[in-house]
């Protein structure tokens, strides 16, 4: 490096003086941001202590919304892995794939030196990695305010406060603006189906909220959970006015659900208001990520196409 | 006892070590293979260093010295995967595969039965039932930490297998019908049991059906370690029954009749099964196929012989599972395959074939 010649009189010695100048105090600047905040440390869902003693520069995220959380908190780049579903934002696809978040490739995982890794809670990769002396961060958001919550935590993790709070302000105010748009107006009853079993969510749950605050009744009692299991027949007594399939892009089809036994004469039906989710959809409003603005946009639109 | 001493000692030793022997050195074969290949292409050198340099640590570590000279980060990298990953890896899946195989070469001698399997007592039922509540319940149990599943596997494999006994057995006998019924149904009311904790927890749902396919993703030396000596009482006690598991062969009445104590070998024998069972269980979850077909293959090429069977049985079991979770980690890397899956779609063809040449010659 020291054989590197400098060409005469690149710069004029004042300019580079001052360009001096302005490294230096932004160096120093950058060196009491970077050391004022760390080491950190957090307390994740499985009430571990992960501890960094410096920001982490090679991230890899096993969980599709803390991939979008990272990106939206301006530390996409900084992302060295990814489990296998998370596609969004689309530079992510470009990452090398681990796996699924319950059987990653520990091998290439660790190949890839990561200095933070977020997991599933109830994945065991949290126990698999904490003895190799990897940082792990285990938890995802169940609820709407979790959201919140996990974007403070890994905003923390990665040293970006500032990003947290702008994402947070802009998140609030897009739930905000859509829950004021169908603010007291007629709520329809909303069956949610996850799957053709069919698994439905409970009002309380993640989607449950976005429903709620979208303007829609969750024909779903609180009482069955988050994410129950329901009896067809329970459907077609609750008539419900709106049928949302997430699993579309699965191949459940409205026309399937018209032909199940005795769903031709709910309501949902009967108008034409069983909406067919694409992947991209379904993946949004089923993240409790950085996008759930989107997420209850979309099922406003749904629920009361007349306000858009 | 003089009828089984008629072949004298000398004869059954050499009829034992060269297969023995043969075997454990193609399953040192398969063990370096398996050490070499994974997801990350590591050269044979490297993964020789690192191996070194693992067990020197280790071997510092025990002694109380300080580590050795550190390495470079890309050398630390390369010793994280051969050392802490991989290698635990192959010798969990290994000691899985005898574990499995001792089992159910225990059980198909003591029930005299072909089709039973180290899970035919509810081992297996059990021990995903306890997982999937203690999952439930946040995955940890006060100071057990990241064992707690394991341990909650470990305790309900072997409680439901001592409740079967409790509920089969006669006075101090142990009749096997009974036996194999009470497994039967209590194994379906705790599978049913699992499957009701499925529907009601979603949202562990992925994590609880991961474990219940069993997979060795995720070993490491502690679990090694704790598996280590289970595996060794298990075989202990499966080995000094072998010689009586012969005699059984001819029927519990002459083989009592020849100085067999039937009941206390048939309890011993389920009880080092179940040990053995549950131990691998508690580590891996649940993988079929190994505890059921690996006796059948042996005492095809080997012979019926149970002292030949039982070491055998361990040592083709442990080779046998350590080729198919090599499988199940690179076929479709980055993501992996159930090594259950693997197992028997590898596994069920191989005996088909060994069958066919059988019957054949």
């Amino acid at each position: 490096m020291r054989s590197t010649q400098t060409p005469d009189r690149l710069l004029h010695p004042r300019v580079a003086r001052t360009a001096m100048l302005v490294a230096l105090v932004s160096t120093l600047t950058w060196l009491g941001v970077a050391f004022a905040a760390w080491p950190v440390t957090v307390v994740d869902d499985l009430g571990r202590e992960v501890r960094l003693e410096a920001a982490p520069q090679r991230v890899v995220s096993l969980v599709p919304s803390h991939t979008e959380t990272v990106c939206a908190l301006g530390a996409c780049e900084r992302l060295v892995g990814r489990d296998t579903f998370s596609n969004f934002p689309l530079v992510v696809l470009d990452l090398p794939e681990l796996g699924s978040a319950f059987a990653p490739d520990l091998e290439a995982l660790v190949a890839l030196r990561p200095d933070l890794v977020l997991v599933d809670e109830y994945s065991g990769a949290a126990d698999a990695l904490a003895p190799l002396g990897i940082p792990v961060y285990a938890g995802t958001p169940q609820r709407l305010e979790e959201v919140f919550e996990v974007i403070d935590r890994l905003a923390l993790l990665l040293g970006t406060p500032d990003e947290a709070a702008l994402l947070r302000g802009r998140l609030r105010g897009e739930l905000d603006g859509v829950a004021a748009l169908v603010a007291g107006r007629e709520r329809p009853t909303v069956f949610y189906e996850v799957d053709p079993s069919p698994y439905s969510v409970g009002p309380d749950g993640f989607i449950g909220t976005l429903i709620a605050l979208a303007g829609g009744a969750n024909i779903v009692p609180a009482e069955l959970g988050d994410f129950p299991l329901v009896d067809p027949e329970f459907v077609v007594a609750s008539d419900p006015q709106v049928i949302v399939l997430a699993d579309a892009p699965y191949g459940v089809s409205a026309a399937m659900v018209a032909d199940r036994p005795g769903w031709a004469g709910i309501a949902a039906v009967v108008d034409g208001r069983v909406v067919e989710l694409t992947q991209d959809q379904s993946d949004v409003v089923s993240r409790a990520g950085p996008r759930i603005g989107e997420a209850l946009q979309l099922l406003a639109r749904i629920l009361h196409p007349e306000v858009f | 006892m003089s009828v089984a001493r008629v072949s004298s000692a000398g004869v059954a030793v050499r009829r034992l070590t060269r297969p023995l022997a043969l075997s454990t050195l193609a399953l040192a074969l398969v063990v370096v293979l398996a050490a070499g290949i994974g997801s990350v292409r590591i050269g044979p050198a490297d993964v020789t260093a690192a191996t070194v340099r693992g067990i020197e640590g280790s071997v510092r570590a025990a002694l109380g010295l300080a580590p050795s000279v550190s390495v470079d980060a890309g050398q630390r990298v390369i010793d994280t995967i051969v050392w802490q990953i991989r290698l635990p890896r192959v010798v969990l899946a290994a000691l899985v595969g005898a574990a499995l195989a001792l089992a159910g070469a225990g059980f198909q001698g003591v029930f005299r039965n072909p089709l039973a399997d180290p899970y035919l007592l509810g081992a297996a039922s059990g021990a995903g039932f306890a997982a999937a509540l203690v999952m439930v319940a946040g995955g940890t149990l006060g100071v057990l930490g990241a064992f707690s599943v394991s341990a909650a596997a470990f305790v309900g494999a072997t409680l439901t297998v001592l409740a079967v006994v409790a509920l089969a057995r006669r006075g101090w006998t142990l009749p096997v019908v009974p036996l194999v019924l009470a497994g039967v149904v209590i194994g379906s009311c705790l599978a049913a049991g699992t499957s009701f904790v499925l529907l009601a927890a979603r949202e562990q749902a992925a994590g609880i059906l991961t474990w219940l396919l069993g997979s060795l993703a995720f070993a490491s030396w502690d679990r090694v370690g704790s598996l280590l000596p289970l595996v060794l009482v298990a075989a202990a006690g499966m080995l000094a029954a072998a010689r009586a598991l012969d005699v059984l062969q001819l029927g519990e009445l002459a083989a009592a009749h020849l100085g067999v104590s039937v009941e206390a070998l048939k309890l011993g024998v389920v009880l080092a099964g179940t040990l053995a069972t549950a131990a691998a269980v508690s580590v891996a979850g649940v993988i079929g196929f190994v505890g059921l077909v690996v006796p059948h293959a042996v005492r095809l090429a080997f012979g019926p012989d149970h002292r030949r069977l039982v070491p055998l049985a361990a040592v083709w079991g442990a080779g046998f599972m350590v080729l198919a979770d090599l499988v199940a980690r690179t076929v479709i890397a980055p993501a992996e395959l159930p090594v259950g899956v693997v197992t028997a779609l590898v596994g069920a063809p191989f005996f088909l074939v060994l069958l066919r040449r059988r019957s054949a010659a």
